[in-house]
């Protein structure tokens, strides 16, 4: 067992720093302060992300043939867990980076990759995933959205909703259920749609968690052609298994955690009241916390490095990371909570880190599919319990 | 970073199972109904094979002391390995083993069966080699042997060692075996609940049941890889935080441990009290969880 970096990770994470360090505005906590679905993130991305691919640090884990290096797995990992703590510059883009891209490189005909994985890779290609209904949330496979076939395509009808970064995205990673396929999951098929397709109305709900960070969309009497399916039409479910296996550990929650927490560490010590034995408890409890979930995702990445797969060890990290960030953000709201309120704070840059913080906290346990999904996860396949009732 | 044990730290962790899987680390009930199974032949199969000097094997290391420390404390019978194992070579690899730590001066566990005894006091660390009549028994609701020792017959030698660093070296022994008692527990929870079947299905069906135990397993876990790091890394922010995240961790799992178990488990006829009373001491051990977690965040930020 080895728990340290190697130099060449150390000198990556450096680079990517530097990076960050150099390319990231003075007013960047401002810009970050409203969520990755903003529309001042998004518009930030489309700036970045550019930038970040001419340095070789958008796609560094991809093939050669698709623009990457084939960088190994911990690269990729050292670049998410920057990228998140410094507040997602990539906007939306960081979904193509972890798991739409390797998802169309894996299950995606020619004409798909050659239309949308050149522009990933080059940093320009806003997406959603058309994935939760107003009946169907974590209970996914329950999804409505109907795609009928006709005249060689398909007629798509439904709802999606609670979806990110609709509002600006090109195109939309979109689950449908095509009719007389089956029952279930066996009807379940993935399109690539154009969000300028008629029949797509996009609704931004108002949110706690940023800015235009959530949609309801609209789906009617949306005409794609055949090729707009991704895989065949009973492939979806395990499409989407593959997908999201690759985002469970694809956000380094604790990492923003951790930092934010030194934030807060900082501003205690500064205001004279670190001293207090309460406040250092806690503030040990959710470092801890933090910690816990950093080696349970770490044991995760360890076995996709090793090309083993992560099943019940990425569904235990991610119950910790869950932990953790409520950890930190609660400590925030118990013993600094001037700056969650305007002329409390210090009015500097750690009060929108810790706002920014506190958003993006509360989604923790809830998007990619409830923590407790999680847990009914582990019990079965870690703890070998018995399935429940129905 | 690689989680996997080398070939040699597996090669060791092998044989380790064969024992910890054989007649001597079996569970049978004490003829006198104590809280403790002290297995001498286990500890002496262990000793008279060098495993405790395994953290000073430089393939090896503390982290397969550590993860010795963890597989032994997972079983009902009770070996002396945490100070054994990780304090006793990089502080006084001659003591005559079993080894007994007091942190103070009231009853510490395995005195009764000690050869030696390791003082960790703050201001310094010293030893005794322990003669017959240097201990007195103390009967306590801790799943450990106790015992009490005034002035050792042999007298203190000190040690030199830097009591800040023994201190460390001994929390990440007991986190280590915190994690593994309490994994000891949820290993015959889990067994329990799999079999036992009440309306008509089984107790680790209901998603109450499955929800509690599955949150247990994750925080163990975690508690169980910080005290792999900070075996490895010896960083003393990092001892306090492992040590303080399980004994954190501790009091609602052994109180979901013994819900699940049951009548069974206010029993002496089942062994679920072996751990949850070795978990009960351990979570009080330094301190306590605030206490290892306020020194923890000291270390990180100053304090």
């Amino acid at each position: 067992m080895d728990f340290n970096w190697t130099d060449d990770e150390r000198r990556f994470r450096d680079r990517v720093r530097a990076f960050l360090h150099r390319e990231l505005p003075s007013d960047w906590a401002e810009v970050a302060r409203h969520g990755p679905g903003s529309a001042e993130q998004t518009a930030f991305s489309r700036d970045f992300c550019p930038r970040l691919a001419a340095e070789g640090l958008l796609v560094p884990h991809w093939p050669a043939e698709w623009g990457g290096q084939g960088r190994p797995t911990w690269e990729h990992f050292i670049l998410g867990e920057e990228m998140w703590a410094a507040g997602e510059p990539r906007g939306a883009q960081y979904m193509n980076v972890n798991w739409i891209g390797p998802t169309l490189m894996r299950y995606g005909s020619a004409e798909q990759q050659a239309r949308y994985i050149p522009a990933m890779a080059a940093g320009n290609a806003i997406w959603c995933q058309g994935f939760s209904e107003p009946e169907a949330g974590s209970d996914l496979a329950s999804l409505r959205t109907k795609a009928v076939p006709d005249g060689g395509g398909y007629v798509i009808d439904g709802q999606k909703i609670w979806t990110s970064y609709a509002g600006l995205a090109e195109t939309c990673f979109l689950l449908a259920r095509v009719p007389g396929a089956g029952d279930g999951k066996a009807a379940i098929a993935i399109f690539l749609v154009p969000m300028d397709t008629p029949g797509i109305e996009v609704r931004s709900i108002p949110s706690l968690i940023g800015h235009g960070d959530i949609h309801e969309v609209f789906l009617t009497g949306v005409r794609v052609p055949a090729s707009a399916r991704l895989g065949a039409e009973g492939e979806g479910w395990s499409i989407i298994s593959y997908a999201l296996a690759n985002e469970r550990v694809g956000i380094p929650r604790y990492e923003l955690s951790s930092r934010t927490l030194s934030r807060m560490a900082a501003r205690l010590k500064d205001e004279g009241r670190f001293d207090d034995p309460v406040i250092r408890a806690r503030a040990g409890s959710a470092a801890a916390a933090c910690e816990a979930a950093r080696m349970l995702t770490y044991r995760a990445v360890s076995m996709r490095a090793k090309g083993q797969p992560a099943g019940p060890e990425a569904n235990i990290a991610r119950v910790a990371v869950v932990e953790a960030d409520h950890a930190v953000s609660e400590f925030g709201m118990d013993f600094l909570p001037g700056a969650y309120t305007a002329g409390g704070g210090n009015g500097g840059a750690d009060d929108a880190a810790i706002l920014a913080h506190h958003e993006r906290a509360i989604v923790a346990g809830i998007a990619a599919g409830a923590a407790e999904i999680q847990l009914d996860l582990v019990a079965r396949r870690h703890l070998d319990l018995p399935r429940g009732a129905a | 970073m690689d989680f996997d044990p080398n070939d040699d730290q597996r090669a060791f962790l092998d044989v380790l199972e064969q024992m910890a899987t054989g007649p001597d680390a079996a569970w049978g009930h004490d003829p006198d109904w104590k809280r403790y199974q002290w297995s001498p032949a286990l500890d002496a199969t262990l000793d008279e094979n060098g495993f405790f000097d395994c953290a000073a094997e430089p393939d090896l290391g503390p982290v397969a002391g550590a993860l010795m420390v963890m597989r032994l404390a997972e079983l009902p019978v009770l070996v002396e390995a945490a100070a054994s194992t990780l304090l006793r070579p990089r502080l006084a690899p001659d003591l005559p083993r079993p080894v007994a730590v007091m942190t103070g001066d009231g009853p510490a566990p395995f005195l009764p069966v000690a050869r030696s005894v390791l003082r960790l006091a703050p201001d310094g660390v010293s030893a005794a080699v322990l003669d017959l009549g240097d201990v007195a028994a103390a009967e306590s609701l801790f799943a450990y042997p106790f015992g009490q020792v005034g002035t050792p017959g042999a007298g203190w030698q000190a040690v030199d060692a830097d009591p800040d660093t023994a201190r460390d070296l001994w929390r990440v022994a007991l986190a280590a075996e915190l994690a593994g008692v309490l994994k000891g527990g949820l290993g015959a929870v889990l067994e329990h609940v799999r079999s036992r079947r009440q309306f008509g299905r089984p107790l680790g069906s209901f998603q109450a049941v499955q929800h509690r135990l599955a949150g247990a397993s994750a925080r163990i876990e975690g508690g169980a890889w910080m005290a792999l790091r900070a075996a490895e890394t010896g960083d003393a922010a990092d001892a306090a935080q492992a040590l303080g995240w399980m004994q954190a961790s501790a009091t609602r799992i052994v109180y979901d441990l013994h819900q699940f178990m049951g009548a069974m488990g206010l029993t002496l006829e089942h062994p679920l009290h072996r751990w949850t009373y070795r978990a009960r001491w351990l979570k009080s051990a330094l301190g306590g969880a605030e206490a290892n977690l306020s020194l923890a965040a000291a270390r990180t930020w100053g304090a």
